[in-house]
């Protein structure tokens, strides 16, 4: 009989696309169903329309089905509650950070009632995840992916990678 | 709330496109600098703005979808002009003049920063949540773009003269943004959507103040007459129509 451990086990095991992590550690899912043989998993995007979600919601599809006695796996998007940095779990950090991409602490400026002030911009001082100096600048908002901006660390002199705060 | 009742579809869909096509025009003409821009981090930025826009786009067109049970392929790529809502500044060419990109993304990045955080308050939740999420998003292009506008209005005597050009050629089409959706105050009065005054003036006091930290001014009136938010499109909107629908119409039915 498949219980809820085994496919959180399952679903830890799928990597996201585009970062050294996993969807579990990500935050991506927000509740798994079991009825008979059919799964149903509730998954949050990260970025509204982004390209992955179609990678993951096929691999989840995928891997669930291997599992005893289930026939069918559905897989939902839903942006209640929103996905935010928030949710990427410690491991999930400290994994990222060891491929030189930060993420920003604090809660996420969607879930506060004042977008504006929470949202981390130009200005922010912000640690380098290879030597934690502050003396950081923003090289480009916009960066390989949608979820991420690139820094430019100017005490260990290596550019890193970081997670916008959504 | 969750669902929608019936009486109040019909506005909400002209809202729901007004941003989607809003979006999916600036997104197709932001897509133009992929590969060309000056610098770059500019490319870059294009091109994600690009991405984000029409996925944006998408998402409205999808939550339009959840009324009309339509496909939002077909929402998007096979309605007749007249059913297009977008302000037709958003389907403005900037020759290729990097001042006038900046002053088209200006003007419509803070519009729609701040019509997302009054989307926000809807009382009909699947629009609250999304434009929460996605107002976030928005603040982090309205932060870009108003570097832009500070690195330009600030940088060299031939910087400022050519964003200031540009401002003021955008202007009269940065006009159009004052016409509101059909239907929006059925929406206002129904408790779907909260009337927190005329958006427009709170875009002009936004945008006058970010240009004026920069040294430079800005000058637009509402439009008078109707426009695009009411399906009447000019020449600009006809050109972007076609480029934007010529795959989609070499075969409407192709799964994507």
């Amino acid at each position: 009989m498949v219980n809820i451990e085994t496919i959180f086990q399952v679903l830890g095991t799928i990597p996201d696309p585009e970062m050294p992590i996993s969807i579990t550690d990500l935050g991506l899912i927000e509740d798994v169903h079991i009825e008979d043989t059919t799964i149903q998993v509730i998954v949050l995007p990260t970025f509204i329309g982004c390209f992955a979600l179609p990678v993951i919601a096929k691999e989840i599809e995928q891997k669930l089905l291997l599992l005893n006695g289930i026939s069918s796996v559905e897989v939902n998007f839903i942006n209640d509650p929103p996905w935010s940095t928030d949710r990427i779990s410690e491991a999930g950090k400290a994994s990222l950070a060891e491929h030189g991409i930060s993420v920003p602490e604090g809660s996420s400026p969607c879930c506060t009632s004042e977008n504006s002030n929470d949202v981390e911009l130009r200005t922010s001082a912000v640690p380098c995840p290879w030597c934690q100096s502050r003396e950081t600048t923003l090289t480009s908002p916009f960066g390989p992916t949608r979820c991420k901006s690139i820094y430019f660390c100017k005490a260990c002199r290596q550019p890193f990678e970081r997670m916008k705060k959504v | 709330m969750s669902e929608l009742e019936q009486q109040f579809h019909a506005p909400m869909i002209q809202v729901l496109l007004c941003v989607a096509d809003d979006k999916l025009f600036l997104g197709h003409r932001n897509s133009d600098w992929t590969g060309i821009a000056p610098i770059l981090e500019a490319d870059i930025a294009f091109s994600s703005l690009a991405q984000d826009d029409i996925a944006h786009a998408s998402a409205f067109y999808e939550l339009m979808s959840s009324i009309t049970g339509q496909d939002p392929d077909q929402i998007a790529f096979s309605r007749q002009e007249n059913e297009y809502r977008c302000a037709d500044i958003v389907t403005k060419s900037d020759q290729f003049n990097w001042a006038s990109a900046i002053a088209r993304q200006f003007y419509c990045n803070v519009y729609d920063y701040l019509r997302l955080q009054r989307l926000s308050n809807a009382t009909w939740t699947p629009l609250a949540y999304l434009s929460k999420r996605i107002c976030a998003e928005q603040a982090i292009h309205l932060d870009h773009v108003t570097s832009w506008i500070e690195h330009l209005g600030n940088g060299t005597d031939d910087s400022k003269i050519r964003i200031q050009l540009a401002l003021d050629e955008y202007s009269p089409f940065a006009s159009m943004l004052s016409e509101s959706p059909e239907g929006i105050e059925t929406l206002f009065e129904g408790g779907i959507l909260i009337d927190e005054g005329c958006l427009f003036t709170a875009w002009k006091e936004q945008v006058k103040r970010i240009a004026n930290k920069a040294g430079l001014t800005v000058s637009v009136e509402p439009c008078s007459g109707v426009g695009g938010r009411n399906g009447k499109h000019d020449e600009d909107f006809t050109r972007s129509l076609s480029e934007l629908q010529e795959v989609f119409l070499t075969d409407p039915a192709a799964a994507w």
